[in-house]
């Protein structure tokens, strides 16, 4: 069984942030089930990390449930 | 039975100063991301409890239920969700967590930073 692929993660996230002004998702390890998720957008301005956080986590809640992400780590930005 | 357990967590988050549910113990973590969390909370000085998820897995569920988070670790501080490891760090990083832990125990809050580990399995 294959990990989720980076290009399909950075499609569920682009679409939960059409307005994000980068999405990169990086595959940490190599094995396709260890990524770095990094998404800038205006809408975390002024907004706190743990929502920011659960808003990234949302959009991913699908390969997560399905066990193609063992682990993810997330770094978000506003656009200031 | 999940419900005794739900009240267990809920009750170690709501009267434990600062949390934090991991993988493993502060003398032996399990996972990297527990380690993170758990240096971020130190380097902060906060008086960290902590809270083995792997024993059972209803721990997490049940965790998960409470808190809305999807993954361990978890942070909590005065019963308020801080985030995973991610958060911990970031805020450890740009002094955050510090300002979160004085505002929310008091500004003495480092000197009895002791750790101790509860378990919330429910016995028999």
């Amino acid at each position: 069984m294959h990990g989720a692929a980076t290009h399909t993660l950075e499609a569920l996230l682009r679409d939960a942030f059409p307005e994000a002004t980068e999405v990169r998702v990086s595959d940490r390890t190599g094995g396709g089930d260890h990524f770095l998720v990094e998404v800038t957008s205006p809408r975390f301005d002024d907004m706190p990390l743990l929502e920011q956080h659960k808003l990234v986590n949302a959009a991913l809640a699908e390969p997560f449930a399905a066990g193609t992400i063992h682990e993810m780590r997330i770094k978000t930005k506003g656009s200031r | 039975m999940s419900e005794v357990l739900q009240e267990r967590i809920k009750s170690v988050i709501e009267t434990s100063p600062v949390t934090l549910f991991m993988k493993g113990t502060p003398q032996f973590v399990m996972c990297g991301n527990s380690e993170r969390a758990l240096q971020a909370l130190r380097s902060a000085g906060a008086p960290v409890t902590a809270v083995d998820i792997l024993p059972d897995p209803e721990i997490r569920r049940e965790l998960s239920a409470i808190s809305g988070w999807p993954t361990i670790p978890q942070v909590f501080i005065n019963g308020e969700l801080i985030g995973g490891a991610d958060i911990a760090e970031e805020l450890a990083q740009t002094g955050e967590l510090e300002r979160k832990l004085a505002s929310a125990l008091g500004g003495d809050y480092a000197d009895s930073a002791d750790e101790r580990v509860v378990s919330v399995l429910v016995p028999g």
